[in-house]
């Protein structure tokens, strides 16, 4: 018995020592799956009654799912057909928002229904990025005076709301009737829609800039600089890095983007009306 | 006019994302937005929310174009190799390791 053990031992000492210890090189700190590479070398739109689909080459593109690709809108397939012919040598998934958010809305992964998105956006309103504000630095608090509250004035008109900026840490106070006009506005949307919306917000961390920003009062850049406020405004005593600082906000635009996009390509019928020409 | 600096900008960013760069006029999108402008000329020196509309759109498309762009570049500049040496470090922030000539 303490024979076998003896020999099992030792065997597995000469296994452990036999194998050569690789040192991790420097390049590689942690492995990752590598992304698919590109396996395709055009990319198309086909139109069905159902819906646009994307095809690479002759296969249909599906979702992670497995679900088939199918999107009601023809710009949205087009974007999405020119964002998978954009990529080079390998499909770079985390780096495709527009398909993302396709993805995200046709699976559905969370099982999130209407109200489930309506009520996480309703929570975000108390502890929306522009109703904190700060006055013990006063050039700080002048600068979000001039950019901030002209917008949180806008979405109380819109939205006949009475939000109110807090100067300290304790949460702004926000109605239930506040609440339910908000969820108003949010319930006329469709679920596909709402996954845009929730993308927007989570990159803004801010219901009334995104609200903005769908409803065309601002451009992405702005939104995203106004967002970013305080960070823009520390970035000028203590230096910009562009690695860290310039890297956040290319990335913060492009989801921003995206989601606006996808948003607006979603509930488009509505809001574009096609001039009869004469 | 905003409209025409926005379809050329589209196009510059559309020709550098696409996988052969060559082939811009086959390109869907290149062709679906030149057809939007096409549509929504008329309504050009008109007050219309579809044109304003169609622009913003175009704006958003370019800034996710170009935000891409450039954060593929920022990433590959910076975070695509793992750990840098110190001497790359140094270049960095802008010092000299003690084994460089002063």
């Amino acid at each position: 018995m303490s024979a076998t053990l003896i020999t099992n031992t030792m065997r597995l000492l000469r296994i452990s020592s036999s194998i050569k210890w690789h040192m991790p090189t420097i390049a590689a700190v942690r492995q990752y799956a590598t992304p698919p590479k590109r396996f395709y070398k055009t990319t198309n739109v086909l139109c069905t009654d159902a819906g646009y689909e994307v095809t690479l080459d002759h296969r249909k593109l599906k979702t992670p799912n497995g679900a088939p690709f199918m999107v009601k809108s023809e710009p949205l397939a087009i974007a999405v057909a020119t964002e998978f012919d954009g990529q080079k040598d390998h499909i770079e998934r985390s780096r495709m928002h527009i398909s993302a958010l396709c993805f995200t809305a046709i699976d559905n992964p969370n099982k999130l229904t209407k109200l489930d998105m309506v009520n996480y956006l309703l929570n975000f309103v108390a502890t929306d990025t522009v109703l904190f504000q700060y006055d013990d630095e006063k050039d700080l608090q002048e600068l979000q005076r001039n950019e901030w509250d002209p917008l949180i004035e806008w979405f109380n008109q819109r939205f006949e709301t009475n939000l109110q900026k807090t100067m300290n840490i304790t949460p702004p106070q926000v109605s239930e009737v506040d609440k339910m006009k908000i969820a108003k506005h949010l319930q006329s949307y469709s679920l596909e829609t709402l996954h845009g919306f929730v993308f927007a917000v989570d990159t803004l961390k801010s219901i009334v800039l995104a609200c903005a920003v769908i409803d065309q009062q601002i451009t992405v850049e702005r939104a995203v600089a106004l967002s970013r406020l305080e960070e823009e405004y520390q970035l000028k005593f203590w230096g910009r890095v562009e690695w860290a600082h310039d890297f956040s906000q290319q990335e913060l635009q492009a989801r921003l983007a995206a989601a606006v996009l996808f948003v607006h390509f979603n509930c488009s019928e509505n809001l574009i009306k096609e001039k009869s020409i004469l | 006019m905003a409209g025409t600096k926005v379809l050329r900008a589209l196009l510059h960013e559309l020709r550098q994302a696409a996988h052969d760069p060559g082939s811009i006029k086959n390109s869907l999108a290149a062709r679906y937005i030149l057809a939007q402008y096409k549509k929504f000329e008329t309504t050009d020196q008109q007050l219309c929310k579809a044109r304003n509309e169609a622009i913003f759109l175009g704006q958003t498309y370019l800034t996710y174009l170009s935000s891409l762009r450039k954060y593929n570049a920022l990433y590959k500049d910076y975070h695509s190799r793992g750990e840098r040496t110190v001497k790359e470090t140094a270049d960095l922030v802008g010092f000299k390791l003690p084994t460089d000539p002063k």
